[in-house]
């Protein structure tokens, strides 16, 4: 069923094109393949009768992968030089889809506007189905760390589970559509008003379908760094926004109980990084003559937010920058997003529970005896979530040493040759779904001139990454083959 | 003069609280125990002047055929709940007018009572009750038992006078001696003696003394007969039970930290999980390795709430050896009281005195609020409201006459007052009296 959702969205850059006066097959091509694609699976899976538990993690990691081969269609088909090659095109609808933004694009100008859009709306497309993943789908599969909607649901639970799931999904979504209507209304408004006259409906259009889902493709190979300071000010709330835990803006947007949701511990802390980062990283670009005055702030808080949540706009290229500034920006792509935005990466409540469960075995060397339950606004977290929470982290950090480690093998023998730094970077900006890397996968640049291993192994980072890694790692063990 | 009113009081339950209920009320009431234990009832039977019927209590039909519908005062006091319950809530059928009191440990029933969805007049806890009296000791230094009166402006508090003790204050006549004011020494227990002083007795080391007064005055005198004693600030429970955890809730509610020791795994995490602010260890309590790691002797009380009696005198002795300053022990059988005073236990709880203790304020005088026992119920502090035919009303406190009782404190207008020798008792103030218990009728006739 959600691959024929594929398809109905694939309509949506079709009538693109046709405003443009381009040609609109490419994406019925994918469309139509698409729908006999999810047809065929839909059968298939009638046969099995049971869709369980075990065979719930297949069809997570399934489907994004699905989504990513189907969305890249339009790409080969589209006969532009630049997504030519298969693997080009699967990097790109990969990155979408995981909501990355890491592109091969060189020169983005040269793209169709029906490409382009299609590009921006995977990403779109994308978080909705991360909403859906974080609500539903990862609690049910014990990834994921909590409830998203704890509170939300207290009381007996008259109805049928899928049926909360479902109403609590459409509410989160409206909210999602609405924050996208809402920047997508400012930004056009700043264009109308000649604030930012660089924005056009496209434009702000392009913008919003990127920002929500904390993606980051931009049709521009500047990414933002020509908009107005008022347009980069604004993609900065809403970059926050996304990645705050969605029921958290929920209950504090519609239901008006900001109290609530101001006294959520994980939200203080994320918070309290991106203002912590925020400083030092002024600080750094301030004392370095790098920028001064309201650009170093202005940029400071950019870069902090766009790498912390994930999201991977720039509103300067970073790639020149001193040392301490680039471990920084490499540093916060392990924060990422709040449990339950459309943020990726580690999450910041994983950080929360691993750094109270270390200050916890500190305390223990001292008072063996002591019993230490770890609270999370004040409810007692079982020492089950702990273990994953725990190896969770060990599991991400193996997988991005590892996909570091291809990375700089398979550059170093088929070239180009990368800064020390360059491949560490690359694995993290695709594992956390971040977007740009360092050196010549910097902000302004682009993945084309990886190899293809380097390219496949990247695509492999984002879809991990995006599915929390343990759907996906599941299915490689033996374990999950054998029959009982 | 003004009659004791004969009430008619059923006991359900010949356990040991009911017998300890039976035994303060036997003298001046109307007394009938039920029981389905025929040896218990001979038991109660033969010490006490009082009639025993052997009968299921959670029966309505033997309830009514016992002549509960004449009783003016129910008290289902075996050790389960649920029969206490049904038993109270048929005796409420059988006998509409009649006080019904009922035991009960499980905190659901006493929170029900609470919000008012049990028709009874009164649930009694021992756990909390238990609580409540450890907390009253911590919360007042040098105090053995300490209770309090009239929303909290009277305090009673008993004493053990040590050689520490301010010397502005031992040896010297009451009257010089430099008693902080609002306050009287209303008795004076030297071994097997007690005495009600006057101005010329003297108060020496070793000596118990009953102190009336207000709780500013109950500070006071923690500071002068312990000096060297701070505000208490962390205490440590042996045991994670439903008292222990009732004690821990009590004192984690006057600010006091608290450190619990519990030797079940499961037990222990599900305390630890349920009181964020205290510190919970699991482990035995009689590893002296534990107690020197965790330097439990720098605690400043010691409460030994553990299921088994040996293991709290164990545990208590060792801790004392460890450097704890104050130990309270839980009594489960009452031979436990005098082992742990042999012991050096500074202060013994049973439960089931404190239960009896706050069922017994249902069967006195209407005209009395709150009734305290002391020293193993040997005496009693009542709060009664004068009668207007008292020949005690228009006289100077200075004239009164003592027969064995003496009143700390008055309350007038909800005000509390504690009167020098020159003032007046008006008819309709409420006093608080000790007393010796043999003589409690004696003293509500005369008021």
């Amino acid at each position: 069923m959600m691959i024929r959702f594929l398809s109905v969205s694939a309509l949506v850059p079709a009538g693109v094109a046709l405003l443009y006066g381009e040609p609109p097959w490419p994406f019925l091509a994918a469309a139509g393949a698409a729908f006999f694609g999810g047809l065929g699976l839909e059968r298939l899976g009638a046969r099995s009768a049971t869709v369980g538990f075990r065979e719930g993690y297949l069809v997570v990691a399934l489907v994004w992968l699905l989504a990513a081969i189907f969305g890249a269609i339009p790409y080969l088909l589209s006969g532009d030089s630049q997504l030519s090659s298969p693997v080009d095109a699967l990097f790109e609808s990969m990155s979408g889809f995981s909501t990355t933004g890491a592109s091969i694009l060189t020169n983005v100008e040269a793209v169709d506007h029906s490409l382009l859009f299609w590009r921006q709306f995977t990403q779109w497309v994308g978080g909705m189905g991360i909403i859906v993943l974080a609500l539903a789908v990862l609690p049910r599969l014990r990834v994921g760390g909590r409830q998203l909607l704890e509170s939300e649901t207290p009381g007996p639970e008259t109805d049928p589970l899928s049926e909360r799931i479902r109403a609590t999904a459409r509410r989160l979504w409206l909210l999602y559509v609405g924050l996208t209507l809402a920047l997508g209304v400012i930004l056009l408004l700043f264009g109308v008003a000649g604030i930012d006259h660089r924005i056009g409906l496209f434009e702000a259009v392009s913008i919003a379908l990127a920002t929500l889902p904390t993606g980051g493709f931009m049709p521009d190979s500047h990414s933002l760094v020509d908009f107005a300071a008022a347009t980069q000010w604004v993609v900065v709330a809403f970059m926050v926004l996304a990645g705050i835990n969605f029921a958290l803006v929920y209950r504090a947007l519609i239901r008006r109980r900001w109290r609530g949701a101001a006294a959520d511990q994980e939200l203080r802390l994320y918070l309290g990084i991106l203002i912590v980062a925020s400083v030092a990283l002024i600080a750094e670009l301030w004392t370095e003559g790098l920028a001064t005055g309201e650009a170093a702030i202005r940029n400071g808080v950019f870069q902090v937010v766009s790498i912390t949540t994930t999201t991977g706009f720039a509103s300067i290229d970073y790639t020149s920058w001193t040392t301490f500034a680039l471990m920084l920006i490499v540093g916060l792509m392990f924060v990422g997003g709040s449990a339950g935005s459309t943020g990726s990466s580690v999450k910041v409540v994983r950080h929360l529970l691993l750094g109270r469960s270390l200050r916890r075995d500190l305390r223990q060397t001292l008072h063996p005896t002591e019993v230490m339950p770890i609270r999370l606004n004040n409810l007692v977290v079982q020492e089950k979530t702990l273990r994953a929470v725990t190896s969770f982290v060990l599991l991400y950090l193996g997988l991005f040493v590892l996909g570091a480690g291809i990375i700089a093998v398979d550059t170093a023998i088929q070239g180009p040759s990368l800064a020390p730094f360059d491949a560490i970077a690359a694995a993290a900006t695709t594992l956390g779904n971040v977007g740009p890397g360092t050196g010549l996968a910097g902000p302004l640049g682009s993945f084309a001139g990886f190899p293809a291993i380097s390219k496949l192994t990247m695509a492999g980072l984002m879809w991990m990454g995006r599915l929390e890694v343990i759907p996906v790692v599941v299915l490689m063990t033996r374990h999950y083959w054998r029959v009982r | 003069m003004y009659p004791a009113p004969a009430v008619k009081i059923f006991v359900i339950g010949a356990g040991q609280v009911g017998s300890t209920i039976v035994d303060a009320l036997h003298g001046e009431h109307d007394v009938t125990v039920l029981d389905l234990d025929p040896a218990r009832l001979s038991v109660v039977g033969q010490r006490f002047d009082v009639a025993t019927v052997e009968a299921n209590g959670a029966s309505r039909r033997a309830l009514a055929d016992a002549g509960v519908r004449d009783a003016d005062l129910v008290i289902a006091c075996t050790s389960r709940d649920e029969t206490n319950l049904v038993a109270g809530t048929f005796a409420r059928l059988e006998a509409p007018r009649a006080t019904t009191v009922i035991r009960a440990s499980n905190v659901e029933y006493i929170e029900l009572w609470r919000q008012g969805q049990l028709d009874l007049d009164f649930v009694v806890s021992s756990e909390v009750e238990t609580a409540h009296a450890i907390a009253r000791v911590i919360g007042v230094s040098a105090a053995v038992q300490s209770d309090l009166f009239a929303n909290g402006q009277v305090q009673i508090v008993e004493y053990d006078v040590t050689d520490g003790a301010s010397s502005t204050l031992v040896g010297r006549p009451l009257r010089d001696a430099g008693i902080p004011p609002d306050s009287r020494v209303v008795s004076i227990i030297r071994g097997a003696s007690m005495t009600i002083p006057r101005g010329d007795d003297t108060i020496l080391p070793g000596d118990r003394i009953v102190v009336i007064g207000s709780p500013a005055a109950a500070t006071a005198w923690g500071d002068l007969l312990a000096p060297w004693e701070d505000d208490v600030r962390d205490v440590v429970i042996f045991g994670a039970g439903k008292v222990g955890t009732a004690i821990a809730r009590e004192l984690l509610a006057q600010d006091i930290g608290v450190r619990l020791i519990e030797e079940d795994r499961d037990r222990a995490r599900a305390v630890a999980e349920a009181f964020p602010a205290a510190r919970v260890y699991n482990v035995s309590g009689l590893d002296p390795a534990f107690l020197a790691g965790e330097q439990i002797g720098h605690a400043q009380a010691a409460v030994f709430a553990m299921r088994d009696d040996a293991k709290n005198h164990y545990a208590a002795t060792l801790a004392r050896i460890h450097g704890v300053a104050f130990t309270i022990a839980i009594v489960h059988d009452a031979v436990s009281r005098q082992v742990y005073e042999h012991a050096g236990v500074d202060v013994q709880v049973d439960p089931r005195q404190v239960t009896a203790e706050e069922i017994v304020r249902f069967a006195h005088d209407p005209r009395t609020q709150q009734v305290v026992m002391l020293e193993n119920d040997r005496f009693e502090v009542l709060d009664i409201t004068t009668s207007p035919t008292s020949e005690y009303v228009g006289l100077r406190f200075r004239d009164m006459p003592i027969r064995g009782a003496l009143i700390g404190a008055i309350v007038r207008d909800g005000q509390a007052i504690f009167p020098r020798s020159d003032d007046v008792l008006v008819a309709g103030d409420r006093v608080i009296v000790f007393t010796s218990s043999d003589r409690v009728s004696d003293v509500e006739r005369v008021l």
